[in-house]
């Protein structure tokens, strides 16, 4: 296509275009006011006049013809598809809504034709590539329009004309509610028509936990108010539903937290839920709704939430069978550190002792309550600290078994060296045998009395929980009245510090081991002179400060300090079942060697679902893909090298929040259109929505003078001289 | 030698010198072991020798606490002195000063949070007392003795007791260093060692005054208190022991 126009020279500038014109304009109206005193050939010379003016112009204008070819271009259109997993929720004809995005896709590519088409996923962030049934490479959670939009408004080059957005309508942003100037501004930023395809009108039967907000941070021992909400929708018959909330743990049936029952009205129910989460760290936490019959979403019906427990101190349990300078160490270092909240008790009068008074009101001394403190009290400490004790004299015994639940839901255990410790305390053969990290033998003498000096391992030289010691004594350490005798180690266990001479199973024997059983981890110390860390001619040249560094290893390893863990872990993005999910590690400055994951389900009689082994990795975080896991929480364990493993918890659930609310919104998508004058359309009816006018495009542009400038020139001079002669004619000089 | 509680009477036999000395028993390392301090030219005259293994005995038979039955001396210079938190500085006499690393060698003892109990034996001259006094301002001239609240822990670390006594009546206060939260060094005017002291022929060696044989058991029980103290440091003051302990106080009050 071609048109023709004119134009003047291009080298003039337009302001020296209008002086022009405007001389011209001043001379004919001389012209008009010389007329009056001309004698004769007024005509004639208003002619000349008047050729002679347009002629001048015209010899300094030099008009131009201009020839343009070009052609009509389709207008830019953008459609953005909602790439939330919620789309692999179903429509009110039982097909996925990703299935209709795709459907519409093809749909929309017939119907803007015309249009230069540019098809992008939207949901978290700024939008993105998709394929051609506009499926991205990864589903999101949210539907964020509103970060999509701005994003574009933000790019440089041509915006679209209008925006096409494919989704059911539950978008994270806009979200709900909101006046159409707030609308406006989360959309309108383009300042074109954004139209609408809504996927779904209605959506399946289904009752769901919603949403799940926790008021705070959580923090161990301290109640935690969940406000549930939970939903019915699709035309389900929902009356009360019963709620539970419980905590998943490794190697123990999941503990419920709390229970309740939501009242629905109007398709909703809000309840507010104490739990209590006694562990610090992540914790995996299950809430689930027992849904009526007709349910056709079971997946959202429970939730697997992972929370991360703080601690605001270390609630410890200090239980000591004698007092010795160990226990008066320990009980110091323990009181002069603020983050413990200590509870101590010691046995002072055995049940042989003389206490030369028949009147008990004269001794300070309380009963033991073994009762109260290992049923009632038992789960609200972090840790406990079993030293020197013996369980049977002490009618600890009866308590073991709880003791060993407590450690594999979650607890940490020291058992602390001394003659009634171990198998000498009566533990062979008892339930805490099973949670702590090395074997007691009853075959042989419960300890010897040989002196001696601990031995590092390599898993000892390596670990961080020991690395402050080193840096205080290096390989040196103090000598040891005897030691009590430790079999070998349990399972994946680690022994830190060895005995130079004894042996375990043809081994040398452990003298300080760690390990984790179920959720919990524990420590055994087979020595009752870890105070000669503090009391020693060895211990003086440090000033003492080498029994802190080895307790504050202990615990902080017990209490999962990251300082003393080896590595840190975590999951990128979120882990969904039935997509790939990945751990990051993030090894400590000097961890080395080779890197070995195992994933194990949390729960009782769980198997390990994962290990893998990744030869000594180069420096920096490190991805290991997991593969798909199946709803549930999760235990990752990472150690690199000799080190002592470090720990992940983790929840993984299907859909997550995304499918936490099934229903569609169409009405959020048509007041979307609305406010920026676009159209909201069913996903049948793309045809409908108004295609944007075309853009012309210049391809071709030649310019040409009417006439040469000379001939401008010379027609000019010979009407001038031609008004001239007409002039004198007529008797004007 | 050392004894465990389980070992008791054959340790105070061995103390005696009854039977021949053995190595230390698994167990024994962190027992209570009241050493006495030289420094100072400080002795134990010969009627006190055997105080400090009769402190142990008593600590063994009355309590689980682990303790050793033989008198073992130290000084404040020997590396020894600070392999273990507690010791005793006792005698009758004025102390001569204290060389250089024998300051150094308490006040790191102190700063490691040992505890010292600084016994006058001859409390009536009070000479010793004075010249301990003198020679700790020297060490620790940032902390001076104060007089216990009869609230402290102290007197309640096993028994309740309600005044300190030894071999004298003495002043009805104890007075001691407190450094942060703990009373490191113990002032004793009473010769609480020699309310201790055995004779080879099996009585107690010296005799209390005024009070017999009920002053005598309050002096052992000071001192088994005291290390109940060194064992367990504040123990006694825990929250879960406060309750308790303060109803049985008020039950004995007239």
């Amino acid at each position: 296509m071609s048109t023709r126009s004119w134009a003047l020279s291009d080298d003039l500038s337009s302001p020296s275009s209008v002086v022009v014109l405007l001389l011209a304009a001043l001379s004919v109206v001389l012209l008009v006011l010389e007329l009056g005193r001309r004698e004769r050939l007024g005509l004639l010379i208003a002619g000349t006049g008047l050729l002679a003016t347009l002629l001048l112009s015209a010899a300094v204008l030099r008009p131009v013809r201009v020839t343009e070819r070009g052609s009509l271009v389709g207008p830019r259109v953008v459609v953005l598809v909602d790439q939330s997993r919620r789309l692999e929720l179903p429509a009110e004809d039982g097909r996925a809504r990703r299935q209709r995005a795709g459907e519409s896709v093809a749909a929309l590519r017939a119907r803007f034709a015309e249009a230069r088409l540019g098809v992008l996923g939207f949901g978290e962030g700024p939008p993105m590539p998709v394929d051609d049934s506009g499926r991205g490479t990864r589903a999101t959670t949210g539907s964020d329009l509103a970060q999509a939009v701005g994003s574009l408004a933000e790019s440089p080059g041509e915006h679209p004309r209008a925006v096409v957005v494919v989704s059911d309508g539950r978008l994270s942003r806009p979200g709900p509610g909101g006046d159409d100037e707030a609308l406006r501004r989360a959309v309108g930023g383009l300042g074109v028509p954004v139209h609408s395809v809504r996927l779904a009108e209605s959506g399946p039967k289904d009752a769901s936990v919603r949403a799940v907000r926790a008021a705070g941070a959580a923090v161990a021992h301290q109640p935690l108010s969940l406000t549930l909400e939970v939903g019915c929708s699709g035309g389900l018959s929902c009356g009360d539903v019963p709620v539970a909330v419980r905590e998943h743990r490794q190697g123990v049936e999941p503990a419920v937290l709390a229970s309740g029952v939501a009242k629905l009205e109007d398709g909703a129910a809000t309840l507010e839920l104490r739990i209590t989460l006694e562990r610090a760290g992540a914790r995996v936490v299950e809430v689930s709704i027992d849904a009526p019959d007709g349910d056709q979403v079971p997946e959202n019906d429970r939730r697997f939430l992972t929370f991360s427990v703080a601690r605001e101190r270390v609630r410890l349990l200090h239980v000591a069978g004698r007092p010795t300078y160990d226990v008066r160490t320990l009980r110091q270092w323990l009181k002069g550190d603020e983050s413990v909240d200590l509870v101590a008790f010691f046995i002072l009068r055995g049940l042989t002792d003389d206490t030369m008074t028949d009147d008990d009101s004269e001794l300070s001394l309380i009963p033991f309550p073994v009762e109260e403190l290992f049923t009632e009290h038992l789960p609200s400490f972090d840790a406990i600290v079993l030293q020197d004790i013996d369980a049977v004299a002490y009618k600890l015994a009866r308590h073991l078994p709880a003791v060993a639940r407590y450690v594999e839901s979650g607890g940490g255990l020291i058992m602390v060296g001394g003659p009634s410790s171990f198998a000498g305390g009566n533990y062979a053969g008892t339930d805490i045998d099973r949670v702590l990290p090395v074997e007691i033998s009853e075959n042989s003498e419960p300890h010897d009395s040989a002196e001696f000096s601990p031995r590092y391992t390599e898993a000892g030289r390596a670990a961080p929980v020991l690395g402050g010691l080193v840096d205080l004594l290096g390989e040196d350490l103090p000598t040891m009245t005897g030691s009590n005798s430790l079999g070998k180690p349990r399972g994946a266990s680690l022994v830190l510090l060895e005995h130079p001479r004894r042996t375990a199973d043809g081994a040398p024997m452990p003298v300080l081991a760690l390990g984790e059983a179920g959720d919990g981890r524990s420590i055994a110390l087979g020595v009752d002179g870890s105070y000669r860390l503090a009391w020693s001619e060895l211990a003086a040249s440090v000033s003492g400060r080498a029994f802190g560094a080895l307790w504050d290893g202990l615990l902080g390893w017990l209490m999962r300090d990251p300082r003393f863990e080896v590595a840190r872990a975590e999951i990128v993005g979120q882990c969904i079942s039935d997509e790939e999910t990945t751990l990051r590690l993030s090894r400590l400055p000097g961890a080395k060697g080779d890197v070995e994951v195992s994933v194990e389900r949390l729960g009782k009689d769980a198997k390990k679902a994962l290990e893998k082994k990744l030869p000594s990795p180069p420096p920096g975080p490190v991805d290991v893909p997991l593969g798909k896991l199946a709803p549930g929480g999760y235990v990752a364990r990472v150690r690199i090298g000799e080190a002592p493993p470090a720990r992940l918890d983790f929840a993984c659930e299907r859909g997550g929040e995304a499918w936490a609310d099934s229903r569609p919104d169409g009405p959020r998508l048509e007041r979307v259109s609305e406010v920026t004058g676009g159209k909201s359309v069913r996903a049948e009816a793309v045809g409908e929505l108004p295609l944007p006018t075309s853009t012309r495009i210049a391809a071709e542009r030649h310019v040409s003078p009417l006439l040469p400038p000379w001939v401008w020139t010379l027609l000019a001079a010979c009407a001038l001289g031609g008004h001239w002669l007409a002039r004198r004619r007529g008797g004007l000089t | 030698m050392l004894l465990s509680r389980r070992h008791a009477l054959t340790g105070l036999a061995a103390a005696l010198g009854v039977l021949p000395s053995r190595a230390w028993a698994f167990g024994d390392a962190g027992a209570f072991n009241p050493r006495v301090v030289t420094s100072g030219g400080a002795k134990l005259d010969a009627e006190r020798s055997s105080a400090p293994a009769r402190w142990g005995y008593e600590l063994v038979r009355r309590t689980s606490a682990p303790a050793r039955l033989s008198a073992t001396s130290v000084a404040f210079d020997q590396p020894a002195f600070a392999a273990e938190p507690f010791a005793i500085w006792a005698g009758s006499a004025e102390l001569g000063p204290l060389s250089g690393p024998e300051r150094r060698g308490l006040e790191r003892f102190l700063k490691m949070g040992g505890v010292l109990v600084v016994d006058d034996l001859a409390p009536e001259s009070g000479a010793f007392g004075k010249s301990a006094r003198r020679e700790l301002r020297r060490v620790v001239p940032e902390s001076a003795p104060v007089k216990l609240d009869p609230s402290h822990v102290v007197f309640k670390s096993y028994y309740i007791v309600d005044r300190p006594v030894g071999r004298v009546q003495g002043p009805p206060e104890l007075e001691a260093i407190v450094r942060g939260k703990y009373a490191q060094v113990f002032f004793l005017r009473h010769d609480l060692l020699g309310a201790l002291a055995r004779s080879r022929a099996g009585g107690f060696a010296l005799e209390v005054e005024p009070g017999g044989a009920a002053q005598r058991e309050h002096a052992i029980r000071l001192a088994v208190n005291l290390a109940m103290y060194v064992l367990c440091s504040d123990y006694k003051d825990d929250q879960v022991h406060a309750p308790f302990l303060m109803r049985r106080r008020a039950r004995r009050r007239p």
